[in-house]
């Protein structure tokens, strides 16, 4: 026999007294049982069962004491009769059983009996046999410290100890109305078995990472415990208690392969068990699936894969940003994944220059690429997001190009945006040229799809307010600059172009910097500028 | 005692009165006597409660021991507010020949609605189970 084990072996100090005492009551109506009379017995007894009783509200387990209480009603009341059908067992047997358990468990427990106030009893059909196992459960103290295997939040630990004290400090039970007769069939679900759901429960909370299995839970109880500091802050300064729950996580079993590869096999060879049943399709790509010819499927899947693989990276640096410790800079851990994820965004291993623009390219054709692009460039060094920002420069018209379904560059203008002023001029002028330049075979500089896009337009506008802004600030140099004419050059040309296009085909905005028709005013002459200004006349009214 | 808070247990409401819809439609009230894991119910002098209209019927039907799965929802029964309803009790015998009444107009209207739309021009399809149109 096994008694039910828990890490719980703390149980109320009272318990093995009261169980004791009411052993000794048992024990010595059995040796008063043929020699004493009822009425005796009773007034033996009962005022020591008052003074048990007391006790006994101390504790937190009322059902334990209501029934060790009525099973001493119920043999008192059954009179003359030797062996009271308690169990259909014989007292003797019963203080057998008893010692025996004694031996076996620390704590003797009674199972709980419904408590009647009339004489007959059936104990029959619900108890079928005397079965010690009934006997043998755990006092735990509540809440159950399953802390080993559970995880709980501090917070609601701290929940449950406050509630169990309560619970505990002596209060009459509140007396609902409806219960003004007492449920004979209450507690049919012993403590032990509500014990066992909870616990069933509570295993289903186990996890490696609760952050990410558990998330509203752990916010929940953030916010709770964060209001409550605030609170106490505010108001009545009360226990600040700041419970470290040390749990230690437990490791999570090797989520075994239930596909298996066996050399020259066709396919899979699927291995289920009852905890993990077969694995239906092997979405993954393995090394296998190189032999496969480059379709453009393949092409696009392999895209695909990529970005999640790094949108999961991103997610990592993400959450360590989010729940960092109070220092503002990145831990040295942070810094190597986001350097990590850079090289794999720009695919650096690819030695071919090209070949690298292009994967990057590929990244942000997906509308899930410049999501993580998007996300990725705060975190990023300057130089990094430079080198970002003049890719996408770069290759603009392309991007525009692609874009056409999705819309989505928007979510790039942001970030980018931040990272703009802290270009040079130079690199700027890098930036811009590619745009500028007649591809050949074309009449149509790559500038004009920029200019049909918003966020083609919004970026190119954006550019040239920084740069605008750069020459202001340098202007205090006397001599003209290689930069600064080549500045001069492209200002002028992007004026044209803006002024050839159609008003219609024009892009609008998302930002319109305000020191834009200054810039062309400078430059560029008056007509132009009456022909720009109608152009950008309804962004000018923003 | 709330052992899990901000979630849902059943064990607090163990030994109380409640009202369980499942998923075929029966209303059961009972107590709750034992529950587990799967949220599998053991109700206790239960009895099923057919509501027709404004009026209902109970027929008692003992210990029930249901499926989890098959709950709907089920509700605590506040003991004082139980009687204090607007729908009237009748007998076992009414009530059911009202639900009878019930489900017949119900099928004839469905039987109407899917000869209208059959005996329109163009319209094919074969009769389906359960009546939809």
């Amino acid at each position: 026999m096994k008694c039910l084990e828990g890490p719980g072996k703390t149980c109320g100090p009272l318990a093995p007294e009261e169980e004791l005492v009411s052993a000794c009551h048992l024990e010595k109506e059995e040796e008063n049982e043929g020699e004493e009379e009822e009425e005796e017995e009773e007034e033996d007894l009962d005022p020591d069962l008052e003074e048990e009783e007391e006790e006994e509200n101390d504790l937190g387990d009322p059902t334990v004491l209501g029934a060790v209480h009525n099973t001493q009603r119920a043999l008192l009341s059954s009179p003359g009769v030797k062996a009271p059908g308690v169990l259909g067992m014989s007292l003797a047997s019963l203080h057998f059983l008893w010692q025996t358990l004694d031996y076996l468990s620390p704590i003797p427990f009674w199972p709980t009996f419904p408590s009647t106030s009339s004489p007959a009893r059936h104990f029959g059909p619900r108890l079928p046999s005397p079965d010690p196992t009934l006997f043998c459960s755990l006092l735990t103290s509540w809440p159950p410290r399953f802390s080993h295997l559970t995880q709980l939040h501090p917070q609601h630990q701290r929940i449950l100890q406050q509630q169990q004290q309560h619970s505990q400090t002596p209060s009459p039970p509140a007396k609902k109305p409806w219960s003004q007769q007492p449920d004979p069939y209450a507690n049919l679900m012993t403590r032990k078995e509500k014990d066992w759901v909870i616990k069933v429960q509570m295993v289903q909370l186990q996890s490696i990472n609760p952050r990410l299995d558990d998330y509203y839970y752990q916010e929940y109880y953030q916010k709770l415990e964060k209001k409550q500091v605030d609170e106490e802050l505010l108001g009545r300064r009360n226990q600040v208690e700041s419970l470290k729950l040390v749990t230690p996580y437990i490791q999570k079993a090797e989520a075994y392969e239930s596909v298996v590869r066996i050399e020259g096999s066709l396919g899979q060879v699927a291995v289920s068990t009852c905890f993990s049943p077969r694995r239906a399709i092997d979405a993954v790509p393995h090394g296998t699936q190189e032999q496969d010819i480059e379709a453009a499927s393949s092409q696009r899947l392999r895209v695909l894969y990529r970005i999640e693989k790094m949108f999961l990276q991103l997610l990592e640096i993400e959450e360590g940003w989010k729940y960092r410790p109070p220092q503002p800079c990145f831990s040295e851990q942070q810094s190597n994944q986001i350097e990590k994820l850079f090289q794999t965004l720009k695919t650096q291993e690819q030695n071919n220059l090209e070949e690298a623009a292009d994967g990057f390219l590929q990244v942000l054709s997906v509308r899930k690429g410049k999501a993580l692009v998007a996300r990725l460039l705060p975190f990023l060094a300057q130089d990094q997001a430079i080198t970002i920002l003049l890719a996408i420069t770069h290759h603009l018209p392309l991007l525009v190009r692609r874009d056409v379904a999705d819309q989505a560059l928007q979510m790039l203008f942001k970030p980018l945006g931040k990272c703009i002023s802290h270009l040079t001029l130079h690199e700027l002028l890098q930036g811009l040229q590619g745009l500028m330049l007649l591809p050949p075979g074309s009449s149509e500089r790559p500038v004009t799809v920029v200019l049909q896009n918003q966020f083609g337009i919004s970026l190119l506008y954006a550019l040239l307010s920084h740069g605008e802004q750069l020459v202001s600030l340098d202007s205090s140099l006397e001599e003209p600059n290689s930069d600064h004419t080549a500045w001069t050059d492209m200002v002028v040309l992007i004026a044209w172009e803006i002024a050839q296009m159609p008003t219609a085909s024009l892009a609008e905005p998302l930002a319109f910097p305000s020191n834009l028709l200054p810039l062309f005013c400078h430059h560029v002459d008056k007509q132009l500028v009456q022909q720009l200004e109608a152009r950008m006349e309804f962004a000018w009214i923003y | 005692m709330n052992y899990m808070p901000g979630t849902a247990s059943l064990i607090e409401d163990i030994d109380k009165k409640h009202l369980v819809l499942l998923r075929d439609g029966r209303t059961l009230i009972g107590f709750l006597r034992s529950i587990d894991q799967f949220a599998n119910l053991v109700l206790h002098q239960t009895v099923e409660r057919i509501h027709v209209g404004k009026k209902y019927g109970d027929i008692p039907r003992g210990i029930f021991v249901v499926r989890g799965e098959n709950v709907v929802l089920l509700g605590e029964i506040d003991l004082e507010k139980e009687s204090d309803t607007p729908l009237q009790q009748v007998s076992i015998e009414e009530i059911l020949e009202e639900q009878r009444v019930e489900q017949q107009t119900k099928l004839e209207a469905e039987d109407r609605k899917r000869y209208i739309h059959y005996s329109r021009d163009g319209c094919r399809g074969s009769r389906k189970p359960g009546g939809a149109p």
